[in-house]
């Protein structure tokens, strides 16, 4: 069997297998049912057109995780609906002294810049290894252990938690 | 782990999965098939058309013979093929439009050449026209009815094409045009040509007289296979479902030769389930 054919049933199956973790993936990033199926949708023709491009097979996770965040990313893109995150004020939790003041861990997450976002994500609730993020997001390992600490501090402080250990 | 990650991964999990998300991922394989396909078919075509060339000069080199074959070249000769003629890209607010434009060269006959040439090219871009007319009336209406400019998402239109068969005997190629708003449409074009003649193929040349009845029953078995084997699938059965090929039934050859019946989105299935095809196999 040629390469194109092998990968073709390698992404074929994974993406039947893995079908719900990337749609909360992409639903993470798109906030929206219709456009996350879409980016879903789009993200796995792409990546079954392109298996040929897949040179090594332990990447397979990787590789297509990659595909569906530049999917969800050009999404906002075509529709030139994102606001970038950086431009906006930073809008940290009041820090009160009530812990019910402050904001929730998950919600939070979403208020990173994006590029903190995606590892604190992929990190956290993926569960990928920091090697793994920095394949997907071809950004070097130490690039991404910098974004995780800062997007960890920022994080910290605008829920109050202590969320070292991790 | 911390336990307030632990529930924040609980609320991520929480994200609830739609019903469509099954149909969704198998529309999509098959339409990452289809590209695939479409690649390969056009690196076939180049990789045939370059073989051929070189074929040709050694063999008119070294042989007389083969010099003097060449005078009962068919109608549409052997190194008649389908490449592109015109690529060009407008991207703006408005619209994302992609032509991909295919023609016959090399036919040997210019005058056939000139009229699909012609033909092909007036489809096309009538196809492009009338895309960018709806689109400025649309817009109208979106801004007259208080749409911002911000949201607007412009048409997507790509037009491409596939060679499926580029054999001794025939050239069946399809040209497809996709439109993208909410959903996507496509549109398919098909050329299936004789070799010998420069005619038109039909299924009644390729099937024999009882073409009709050869196609439906393709058709129903195919439908029934694809049905028993994938739970997701399904077609319409009652009104809208498949009730026979028409004479104008649409079909490319394959590059063995077998014709492949090719029914457009929503023709005998929801839309989920994409283009269909079903190879009238040899009997």
């Amino acid at each position: 069997m040629d390469r194109v054919q092998e990968n073709s049933r390698l992404v074929a199956d994974y993406a039947v297998a893995h079908q719900e973790d990337l749609y909360r993936l992409a639903y993470s990033y798109v906030k929206d049912r219709d456009a996350a199926l879409d980016v879903v949708q789009e993200s796995i023709a792409k990546a079954l057109a392109k298996a040929g491009t897949l040179r090594e097979p332990a990447y397979l996770k990787t590789w297509f995780c990659r595909i569906l965040i530049n999917e969800s990313m050009d999404y906002f893109r075509r529709g030139q609906r994102l606001v970038p995150l950086e431009l906006l004020p930073d809008r940290a939790a009041d820090p009160g002294p009530d812990p019910g003041e402050r904001l929730d861990l998950y919600d939070a997450v979403d208020r990173l810049g994006e590029k903190e976002r995606t590892v604190i994500r992929l990190r956290f609730f993926e569960d990928l290894k920091l090697e793994e993020i920095a394949q997907v997001t071809g950004a070097n390992l130490n690039t991404v252990k910098s974004r995780l600490y800062k997007g960890l501090k920022r994080l910290k402080t605008w829920t109050g938690g202590d969320l070292d250990d991790a | 782990m911390h336990e307030a990650w632990e529930r924040a991964k609980a609320c991520y999990q929480d994200i609830p999965i739609p019903e469509e998300l099954d149909g969704a991922v198998s529309a999509a394989l098959a339409e990452g098939k289809r590209r695939q396909g479409r690649r390969r078919a056009v690196r076939r075509a180049w990789s045939g058309g370059l073989a051929a060339c070189v074929c040709f000069c050694l063999l008119v080199n070294g042989s007389p013979a083969f010099a003097s074959a060449m005078e009962s070249i068919p109608v549409l000769g052997q190194l008649a093929r389908v490449v592109t003629v015109e690529h060009w890209k407008v991207e703006d607010r408005r619209r994302v439009i992609d032509v991909r434009m295919p023609a016959l060269a090399d036919t040997g006959n210019t005058e056939l050449e000139r009229r699909l040439n012609d033909e092909i090219r007036a489809k096309i871009d009538a196809i492009v026209a009338q895309a960018e007319e709806e689109q400025k009336n649309e817009l109208e209406a979106y801004l007259a009815t208080g749409g911002k400019w911000s949201d607007y998402e412009p048409l997507i239109l790509d037009v491409d094409y596939e060679v499926k068969c580029s054999s001794e005997q025939y050239l069946s190629f399809v040209i497809t045009a996709t439109r993208v708003r909410a959903t996507s449409y496509t549109e398919l074009y098909i050329y299936d040509l004789d070799r010998a003649t420069g005619a038109d193929v039909s299924l009644r040349d390729l099937l024999g007289k009882d073409w009709k009845a050869r196609c439906d029953a393709a058709v129903r078995a195919g439908i029934a296979k694809r049905t028993a084997e994938d739970p997701k699938a399904s077609y319409f059965t009652e009104e809208g479902g498949f009730s026979g090929v028409g004479d104008d039934q649409k079909f490319y050859i394959r590059e063995d030769g077998t014709p492949v019946l090719v029914f457009e989105k929503y023709q005998v299935a929801p839309g989920y389930m994409g283009i269909q095809e079903f190879p009238v196999e040899a009997e």
